[in-house]
């Protein structure tokens, strides 16, 4: 017998009327959650994710109009009782849990609220409850904490707070909205054992929101690909990812740096955007970015199947051909990487001053030394507050140091640099939305440099700026376009382009790709390999991602509370002998296809601003490779394995070379 | 939070101290000689110099400003030019009456701003917020002068409710000859600052509800009457708290302006009485005590700021 599931969606159409006509958001999505499971929701922005969710707590808003054949939640329809359930038989976790906590109710408040509504008890009844839910989702002094502020908390606790309070009325089905975006990987994989052990011990049924296949892949049983607000594919989520029968779940795979496939030469672009889904196409919608796509896909797609839905007639006829591979272009012999760039001792400091007497800041940079060669990557990762963006400034000197030297082509580079080191060493911000005049067309914002370090003007200027857009992959008539006119991917492109108008030898790439959608992430990251390949320039790629900085970095440098720990070239980083941190890193990232290695797996405690040591290893405090007082009190050594591999720590380094390798 | 209190109470200190040096200067360079003005066009040289003596008009600037400064400290602000008697009285008589205008003022501002402010927030779009918005519109764009003409012409001349001048004292008038002299300088006074501070709490209360934290707050099932006022309000009500001691300011300007035309004898048209006889005393004693409550109302508002914000009233992390 076939038991009801606790959730049901079937037919769920939703518009939202906008100033260009309707749109259409999400068209006949369809999705069942037995009790006890879990379901992925993946797809990249624009898919619908988030409507669902929103769809599901009756909280759409004013414009929104859905449609659905049923609504189901436990045998009740939630289109009328979702006000009722919400927060009582579903709890909710958004992503960003320093937006989603208010900032002036404590936390013990906020995660008792729905007790004192929902079970009525009282406001010490419930505090009390709060401190014990609190406990148990793994905070430390649960009490103090809980008359604490959003503001007094890290943002792995705050997520854990978020949670609680999702889970305070013990609801059977947890929402969870891209619940480890806005998180560290070491937190995110804090919180994803949080979730596996919520799963495990109370039976919580998941629908969870993600963009990364990763964590999809580690907490649920199934998925849901979701494109243009369609559903594209569905079922068991280990085949799925396995092998993906619908185009775009294979693009989407394809798209993605793999940590366990090492470093690859492409990625594969999923050409063009999402389509106006003011006008839904009646036939396939990925069709025009579809490298399979024939005359026939412009009928209607009905999702087929029968363990495995997929919404593609071609599906059994393409399994197995390969997504076709963008060409590079003609490698020019690499140049043997001497040093480009050579900073010793940086140090910078932030915070501290006083009026009357200096108090010491935090040291963000703590005498930093690193060499570049010429068209050579050198990777840097570490979790945010580390320095990483600090020292990715004080290389180019856009913020000054407080002590150490930069030599760039054999020549010192002073604290006011000049024009021509201006010229030859440019930056890629990681968010273009700030980083773009919003007031500059394209060819405004391109031109500026080409008259400004003297290369090009007038009538050439032009022709300089159109080459620049082919450069990124952009057609000529962007020239007139404002930032707002432009997607995500292509706004960080114009970055890119403008930080190559002065034709640079060394780009600071700081978190360059980390707010694209994977498939546009991937063509930015072949455009950088190209640019590396044909132009021979060099990178500081500075990254959280460490898949990414291990497909395109040649050195990897981990950095942790402003000091490099671990130095190497990508393959001697990646695998032991490693830094007790970066092992830590590596086997906090979620990669696809992994399941089962849980065990195994290394946990931090805390994160980078939990508890300050002075003395000894930086990392001591959170190191699960903790010796005894020599890494509290003594400032470990740099052990060399081999020729360019470093690693800063006290154990022996025959016991750094037997360690287990860190990835599945 | 006990050192924000102490850096801000000291800077205020500063403020006043450096605003007597300014006011001091400014009084001072501004032309003509006050012993002619007390004497008359025909005074003798001798005259004034005797004049300038008695004053102690005759003395290095810097001695002048010690002997102003340090009775200023004593609460000594010196002998009225013009009326033959101290200043200090004559200052404390008239910001007693300007302060009845202001304080009633400013209530009736942060009460009526802060729930129009409200209404038009939950009811965005609908046909009352878009009257409001214009309204406030057209009431933040027309000077206080133009209203005050408006409303004695109106209320005092046509229709002869309310008397268009003058100040009864409550002890004298009872209380509705005193509130009838009240009620045309306070709405005048308000209708400006009233659609300032709604205009304000509506967009910092829109900021609110579309925040990620009210959606939270939904999400856990809590009815919206709750979510409004536990949520959203008192963390839209912080800018508010702000704005609202700036105004403090523009509604002693205002007040000048309401003062002179009503011919209410405040400590707006005592200013301009100082000024129009160069009674420098009393102009310097009147310019210090508004830019004193001008500081003291921005310090309780840094104050209350605090006081409701908890990212600076508790500082430090937890766990």
């Amino acid at each position: 017998m076939v038991t009801d599931p606790l959730l049901s969606i079937q037919g769920l159409s939703l518009q939202y009327a906008t100033q260009r006509g309707a749109v259409h958001a999400l068209q006949d999505v369809s999705l069942a959650i037995p009790r006890g499971g879990a379901m992925g929701l993946v797809g990249e922005s624009g898919s619908g994710k988030s409507s669902v969710v929103l769809a599901l707590l009756g909280l759409l808003g004013e414009g929104a109009s859905l449609t659905c054949d049923a609504l189901r939640f436990d045998g009740e329809d939630l289109r009328e009782a979702a006000a009722r359930l919400r927060g009582q038989r579903i709890g909710v976790v958004f992503q960003d849990p320093a937006a989603a906590l208010n900032p002036s109710l404590t936390i013990g408040f906020q995660v008792a609220e729905p007790l004192i509504q929902h079970q009525g008890l009282s406001r010490e009844a419930a505090l009390a409850r709060a401190v014990t839910l609190l406990g148990e989702m793994g905070i430390p002094r649960a009490a103090e904490i809980a008359r604490a502020y959003p503001h007094q908390l890290s943002g792995g606790m705050k997520q854990r707070a978020v949670i609680a309070t999702a889970l305070a009325c013990e609801p059977e089905l947890l929402l969870l909205d891209e619940p480890t975006t806005a998180l560290d990987v070491t937190v995110e994989a804090q919180i994803l054992d949080l979730l596996e052990k919520l799963r495990r011990e109370r039976g919580v049924s998941m629908l969870l929101v993600s963009h990364n296949l990763g964590i999809v892949d580690r907490l649920c049983d199934e998925l849901t690909v979701l494109y243009a607000g369609r559903v594209v594919e569905q079922g068991r989520c280990a085949p799925v990812l396995a092998v993906p029968s619908h185009p775009y779940t294979r693009g989407l795979l394809a798209a993605l740096p793999r940590l366990d496939r090492g470093r690859m030469a492409r990625l594969v672009p999923i050409p063009g955007g999402l389509p106006d889904l003011t006008q839904p196409m009646p036939g396939c919608n990925f069709q025009p970015r579809c490298p399979f796509a024939l005359d026939a896909c412009g009928a209607p797609q009905l999702l087929q199947g029968e363990a495995r839905l997929s919404r593609c007639h071609r599906a059994a006829e393409i399994e197995g051909e390969a997504w076709p591979i963008p060409e590079a272009p003609e490698a020019v012999a690499r140049p043997i990487p001497t040093p480009l760039l050579v900073a010793e001792g940086l140090a910078r400091s932030f915070g501290g001053g006083g009026l009357f007497r200096r108090r010491a800041g935090t040291r963000a940079v703590d005498g930093v030394s690193l060499t570049i060669g010429r068209g050579e990557v050198l990777g840097l990762v570490g979790e945010s507050g580390c320095g990483k963006s600090t020292l990715g400034r004080l290389v180019l000197r856009l913020i000054s140091a407080d002590a150490g030297h930069i030599r760039f082509d054999g020549q010192a580079i002073l604290p006011e640099p000049s024009i021509a080191f201006r010229r030859r060493a440019q930056i890629v911000f990681q968010n273009p939305d700030s980083s773009l005049n919003p007031r500059q067309t394209v060819d405004e914002a391109l031109r500026r440099p080409l008259i400004r370090f003297g290369i090009a003007s007038g009538e050439e200027a032009t022709r300089e700026v159109e080459r620049l857009l082919e450069l990124v992959r952009l057609r000529p008539d962007y020239r007139s376009r404002y930032p707002h006119q432009m997607s995500g991917g292509e706004k960080q492109r114009i970055g890119i382009a403008r930080a190559l108008a002065s034709r640079p030898d060394f780009l600071v790439c700081d978190e360059a790709v980390s707010a694209l959608d994977v498939s546009v992430q991937a063509a930015v990251l072949n455009l950088l390999t190209d640019l590396r390949d044909t132009l021979g320039v060099a990178y500081l790629f500075i990254s959280h991602d460490i898949g990414v900085v291990a497909h395109i970095a040649d050195r990897i440098a981990v950095m942790y509370r402003g000091a490099v720990v671990e130095e190497g070239l990508a393959a001697q980083v990646l695998a032991p002998p490693y830094h007790p941190y970066t092992e830590a890193l590596l086997s906090a990232v979620p990669v696809v296809g992994a399941q089962g290695r849980a065990k195994s797996r290394i946990r931090l405690k805390g994160d980078v601003s939990s508890a300050q040591g002075s003395a000894g290893c930086r990392f001591a405090h959170r190191c699960p490779r903790h010796m005894g007082a020599i890494c509290d009190t003594v400032t470990p050594p740099m052990l060399a394995f081999g020729a360019s591999h470093q690693i800063a720590c006290h154990l022996p380094a025959e016991q750094l070379a037997a360690m287990p390798l860190a990835l599945g | 939070m006990a050192g924000f209190l102490a850096r801000r109470f000291l800077s205020v200190v500063f403020v006043l101290w450096a605003m007597t040096v300014m006011v001091f200067a400014i009084v001072h360079i501004l032309p003509g000689s006050v012993a002619h003005m007390i004497l008359g066009e025909y005074a003798t040289n001798a005259a004034i110099a005797e004049m300038e003596e008695r004053l102690g008009l005759n003395l290095p600037l810097y001695e002048q400003y010690w002997r102003w400064f340090s009775g200023l400290m004593r609460g000594d602000f010196g002998q009225s030019l013009t009326m033959e008697r101290p200043v200090g009285p004559v200052i404390l008589e008239a910001l007693g009456r300007s302060a009845i205008l202001a304080s009633i003022s400013i209530v009736l501002v942060a009460i009526i701003g802060i729930a129009l402010g409200i209404h038009s927030a939950t009811h965005v779009n609908s046909w009352s917020d878009r009257g409001l918005t214009l309204m406030q519109y057209f009431f933040i764009a027309v000077p206080e002068f133009f209203w005050c003409i408006l409303v004695i012409i109106f209320f005092a001349v046509w229709l002869g409710w309310l008397p268009a001048t003058g100040y009864t004292p409550l002890a004298d008038g009872g209380f509705l000859g005193w509130a009838k002299h009240l009620i045309l300088p306070v709405s005048t006074l308000v209708l400006g600052l009233i659609a300032h501070v709604s205009r304000l709490t509506r967009s910092s209360m829109l900021e609110a509800i579309e925040s990620k934290y009210v959606l939270a707050a939904r999400a856990k099932g809590l009815p919206e009457r709750i979510v409004l006022r536990r949520h959203a309000l008192p963390n839209a009500l912080l800018p508010t708290i702000t704005i609202l001691a700036v105004d403090v300011g523009i509604l002693i300007g205002g007040i000048v302006v309401v003062e002179s035309v009503f011919a209410f004898p405040g400590l707006g048209r005592m200013l301009i009485y100082a000024i129009d006889h160069q009674d420098i005393p009393l102009m310097m004693g009147g310019m210090i005590v508004i830019t004193a409550i001008y500081a003291l109302a921005n310090l309780a508002a840094d104050i209350l700021y605090a006081v409701l914000n908890p990212r600076i009233r508790v500082t430090g992390t937890a766990g």
